[in-house]
C-alpha cells in the first residue's frame, strides 16, 4: 500500500453527547482522510459538523467533552471510546502535532498576547521547545506557504479577515500535521481572501497534507474535493421522545452526489456562495443558496421623503477606530450621496475593508459623519441619541455575537420592544419575529448555544421585531445555510413589501445582484451604481 | 532616543521605588516619587491615562484614610475638632497624610510602569526566567484585559442602543445602564476564554515541560548591573529602616 492511499486519520461515532445534553448532536457518522487528499463534509446549519471537526482534531474530547462512543484511528493506531471512565486519553497538545484544526471563527486560534503574526505563529512551537533557529526557519517556511512573508511584523489585531483566516492556517500547519481540518474556511472573505486560502488548501494538499473541509456550501473548493459527506441532523424516536442528531447521510464523490436529494435536504449552499449559480455542480434538482425563481418584486415608490437620505456624507477614522475624526488622507467615505426610498431594496458590494460596515453604521448614529447629514424619513439625526433613531432604523450588526446579550432567545427578541408596542404586544411581536425566521421552539435556548448560523437569524429577529422604517443588514448571508438563506430572503421580501426599506452590505455580488433592486458599489470612499 | 529598558530592569526600578518610599516613610520623598512618576508618565505622553487610573484608584483609598486617621486616632493628642467620638487631632491627620502620599507614590510607579512597559516583552522575559508560562500569560491577560473588556462593553453598548436603549445623563440611569450590560459582559468573556482555551490547549500550552521563546529581549550586562545594585540599595533601605526603629520599638 502506498502513502497516497494509506489512511491518515479515520473516525468511527456511534454516538457523541455532550456532557449535560440527553440526545447526542452526533449519531452513526464515519469518516476517512488520506493524505494528500481534500475531503469535504457538507451539512446545513447545526447538522454537526463542527462538534466532527473537533472530535477528530481532539479540541473536544472523550470523558471530558462529552461521552463518546466510537474510534478514532491515527496513523495506524486504533483508539476505542465505549463512553466509560477507562477510555483512553487524547492529550491535545500531542494530537493537534499530526491533527491541526482551524475554528470557525479564525480569532478565536490565536494566542492574544503575541505582539506580532511571526511571534504567533511561533508561538505552538514555543510551547514544544522548539529551539529557536529551528523556529525561525519554520516560520519563514510557514510564512512563505500562506503569503502572510510580508505581514510578519504586524499586530495580528490589525489583519484583515483574509489575512486573519491564513494566519490562523499557518498556526496550525506550522508544526506540519499530517491532518488540517477547516471549518468554514471561505466564510465572510471576499474574492480575493477567498482565492487566497483556495490556493493555500490547494498548496497543502499537494505537499501530502490531508484536508478536511467542513462547510455548509458546496462552492468551488469543496467542488475540487476527492470525497464529499454530508451531514444532515436527522431527527430520530426512541420510545418516548424525538431527538435531532448529525448523521451521515451520504457519502462519495462529488459527481455521484451532485444533485442528491440528501444535499438538497442538507440545506447545502450551491457553487459560488449564497448567490452562486447551483446546477453545474449541484445538479439541476437542488436550488443554489437562495436562488430566486423569478426577478425582485419591483419596487414600489411609497409617498413622502425617501426613509434615508445620505447628503454629502464624509468620515475618516483618526488613531483610535472608537473615535471619529476628520484626518482627510484616511478619510473612509469621502461626500456619499444616496437616498433610499419605502419599499426599497439596495446592496452596497465591496472588498473587505472598503468601509461598508462604517457606511452602515452612519443609518443610526453609532458613527457620526465628519462632513454632510444623515436623514432618516426627512429629518436629521444629527444630535438624535442612538437609542431614539432606533425607532426608525434596524441594524444587523456583522458580528451576530455583538448584537446578542440576553439570557433567552426570546428575552433577546423582546429587548427594547416595550417602548415600541408595551407590554403585551412586545412577546407577541417577539415571537412572531422568531417564527419569521424559523427560529420558532427556541425560545427558552440561551443565545449563545445556538450555530452560528442560528446566532445570525436570532440577531435578524431582533431587527425584524422591532418594524423599523430602514432595515440595516451587514453582511446578512455569512454562515447561514439554505434554509437560513430562504429565511432571510422571505424576512427582506416581506419588510419591503410593508414599506420598508432595506439596504444590505454583501461581499457576495452575485447575491446582491439576484436580491436587490440596485447594487452599489463602495470604492475608494466613494458609492457608485453597478 | 533612549535606549530600550529591559522589562525586568523598569519593573525592579518599580519595586525599589515602592520599597524605598515605603521603607523611609518620609511624606516629602514620597511627594517627591509621586511627582517623578507623573513628570516621566508626561514625557511618554501617558500622563492622561495614570492619572485617570491613579484617581479611580486613590481618591477612595485616600478618603478612607483621612476619615479613618483623620477622625478617629486614638494615639492623638492636638485635638483640632471634636464631634461625639470623633476627634481630628494634628498627628491623625498627619499619619493619614503620610500613609496617603506613600501610597499614592507606590500606585503611580506601578501605574506608570504597567502603562509603559512592552507586554510581549516582559512575558518572553519571564518565559525565559523558567517562569511558569501560564502566569506570563495571566500577567499579559491582565495588563490587555482592560482593553479588551473596553471594546466588548461599547460593542455591548451599540448593541441595546441600535435596539432603541437611550443612556441618560443622571447617576441613576448610568448605574441602570451598566446593570443591564454587566451580565452580559461577565458572559461573553467567559464564553470567549472558553474557546479560547481549546485552541490553546491543542497549542501546547497547556503542557509541562521546558518553553523557548521567539522573541528575543536584549538584557546588556549594564542594566543588570543596574538592577543587582538598585536591589542591594533597596534592601540596604529596609534594613536601615529596620535598625532605625528596632531600639526605640525594643524600648516602648
Amino acid at each position: 500500500m502506498t502513502a497516497a492511499t494509506r489512511t491518515a486519520l479515520q473516525i468511527r461515532i456511534e454516538a457523541f453527547t455532550f456532557h449535560g445534553d440527553d440526545a447526542p448532536v452526533l449519531r452513526d457518522a464515519a469518516l476517512s482522510v488520506t493524505p494528500g487528499s481534500l475531503t469535504a463534509v457538507l451539512g446545513g446549519s447545526g447538522s454537526g459538523k463542527s462538534t466532527l471537526g473537533k472530535l477528530l482534531a481532539g479540541w473536544l474530547r472523550a470523558g471530558h467533552a462529552g461521552q463518546f462512543r466510537g474510534s478514532l484511528e491515527l496513523g495506524g493506531t486504533v483508539l476505542e471510546f465505549r463512553g466509560v471512565p477507562e477510555d483512553p486519553r487524547i492529550n491535545p497538545a500531542e494530537w493537534s502535532r499530526r491533527v491541526a484544526f482551524v475554528p470557525q471563527d479564525a480569532a478565536a486560534m490565536l494566542s492574544s498576547v503575541r505582539a506580532t503574526v511571526a511571534e504567533e505563529l511561533a508561538f505552538g512551537l514555543e510551547n514544544r521547545a522548539t529551539a529557536r533557529e529551528d523556529m525561525l526557519r519554520a516560520v519563514e517556511r510557514t510564512a512563505a506557504r500562506t503569503g502572510l512573508s510580508h505581514l510578519l511584523d504586524r499586530d495580528p489585531a490589525t489583519l484583515s479577515g483574509g489575512e486573519l483566516r491564513r494566519l490562523a492556517v499557518g498556526c496550525a500547519v506550522i508544526a506540519e500535521p499530517d491532518v488540517l481540518i477547516l471549518d468554514e474556511p471561505l466564510a465572510s472573505l471576499d474574492a480575493v481572501g477567498a482565492a487566497q486560502v483556495e490556493a493555500l488548501v490547494r498548496g497543502l494538499c499537494g505537499a501530502g497534507t490531508g484536508v478536511v473541509l467542513l462547510s455548509q456550501a458546496a462552492d468551488r473548493l469543496a467542488g475540487e474535493a476527492t470525497r464529499w459527506t454530508v451531514l444532515d441532523a436527522q431527527t430520530a424516536h426512541d420510545g418516548r421522545t424525538v431527538t435531532a442528531a448529525g448523521t451521515v447521510t451520504a457519502a462519495g464523490t462529488p459527481a455521484q452526489l451532485a444533485g442528491s436529494a440528501e444535499l438538497e435536504r442538507a440545506g447545502v449552499i450551491g457553487i459560488g456562495g449564497p448567490g452562486g449559480i447551483g446546477p453545474n455542480i449541484l445538479g439541476s434538482g437542488v436550488a443554489a443558496g437562495a436562488r430566486r425563481s423569478g426577478p425582485v418584486p419591483a419596487a414600489v415608490p411609497g409617498p413622502g421623503p425617501a426613509s434615508l437620505e445620505l447628503r454629502g456624507v464624509g468620515f475618516g477614522y483618526a488613531g483610535d477606530p472608537r473615535r471619529h475624526g476628520t484626518g482627510a488622507q484616511d478619510r473612509v467615505l469621502r461626500d456619499v450621496d444616496f437616498a433610499v426610498r419605502p419599499g426599497e431594496i439596495i446592496a452596497v458590494t465591496g472588498p473587505n475593508g472598503a468601509g461598508k460596515s462604517t457606511l452602515l453604521r452612519h443609518f443610526n448614529g453609532l458613527l457620526r459623519p465628519s462632513a454632510g447629514d444623515v436623514l432618516v424619513c426627512g429629518r436629521s439625526i444629527a444630535g438624535v441619541p442612538v437609542g431614539k433613531v432606533a425607532a426608525s432604523v434596524g441594524l444587523l450588526f456583522q458580528h451576530p455575537r455583538d448584537q446578542l446579550f440576553e439570557r433567552t432567545v426570546l428575552r433577546e427578541a423582546a429587548f427594547g420592544l416595550r417602548q415600541l408596542s408595551g407590554k403585551a404586544g412586545a412577546e407577541g411581536k417577539a415571537r412572531a419575529a422568531l417564527a419569521a425566521v424559523g427560529l420558532a421552539g427556541t425560545e427558552a435556548a440561551h443565545p449563545a448555544e445556538l450555530s452560528a448560523s442560528r446566532q445570525r437569524l436570532l440577531a435578524l429577529a431582533t431587527v425584524l421585531a422591532r418594524e423599523p422604517a430602514v432595515l440595516a443588514l451587514d453582511e446578512p448571508t455569512v454562515g447561514l445555510d439554505r434554509h437560513g438563506l430562504e429565511a432571510l430572503q422571505g424576512a427582506v421580501d416581506r419588510a419591503a413589501a410593508r414599506g420598508a426599506a432595506v439596504v444590505m452590505v454583501t461581499h457576495d455580488l452575485d447575491y446582491a445582484r439576484r436580491n436587490a433592486h440596485r447594487v452599489l458599489e463602495l470604492s475608494g470612499g466613494s458609492l457608485r451604481e453597478i | 532616543m533612549t535606549p530600550r529598558l529591559h522589562p525586568f530592569t523598569t519593573l525592579t526600578l518599580a519595586v525599589c521605588a515602592a520599597v524605598v518610599t515605603t521603607a523611609a516613610a518620609y511624606w516629602p520623598l514620597s511627594v517627591a516619587v509621586a511627582l517623578a512618576a507623573v513628570i516621566l508618565a508626561a514625557r511618554h505622553g501617558i500622563a492622561g491615562r495614570v492619572l485617570t487610573a491613579g484617581a479611580v484608584i486613590l481618591t477612595p483609598l485616600c478618603l478612607s484614610l483621612l476619615v479613618l486617621h483623620g477622625l478617629f486616632f486614638p494615639e492623638g493628642q492636638t485635638v483640632l475638632a471634636q464631634w461625639g467620638p470623633a476627634r481630628v487631632t494634628a498627628e491623625g491627620l498627619g499619619f493619614a497624610l503620610e500613609l496617603g502620599t506613600r501610597t499614592t507614590a507606590c500606585v503611580l510607579v506601578f501605574l506608570l510602569f504597567s502603562f509603559t512597559v512592552s507586554v510581549p516583552d516582559l512575558v518572553s522575559a519571564l518565559a525565559g526566567r523558567r517562569i511558569p508560562p501560564q502566569f506570563g500569560f495571566v500577567l499579559a491577560s491582565t495588563l490587555t484585559l482592560l482593553p479588551a473588556v473596553a471594546g466588548r462593553l461599547d460593542r455591548i453598548r451599540q448593541a441595546q442602543e441600535t435596539r432603541g436603549m437611550v443612556g441618560g445623563r443622571g447617576l441613576l440611569s448610568r448605574l441602570g445602564t451598566l446593570r443591564l450590560q454587566m451580565v452580559p459582559l461577565v458572559l461573553a468573556l467567559i464564553d470567549d476564554a472558553g474557546s479560547r482555551a481549546q485552541a490553546l490547549d491543542a497549542r501546547g500550552f497547556g503542557s509541562p515541560g521546558p518553553r523557548t521563546s521567539y522573541r528575543e529581549v536584549a538584557d546588556p550586562p549594564a542594566q543588570r548591573l543596574f538592577r543587582a545594585a538598585a536591589l542591594v540599595f533597596a534592601a540596604a533601605a529596609v534594613a536601615g529602616r529596620i535598625m532605625a526603629s528596632w531600639p526605640a520599638g525594643a524600648a516602648s
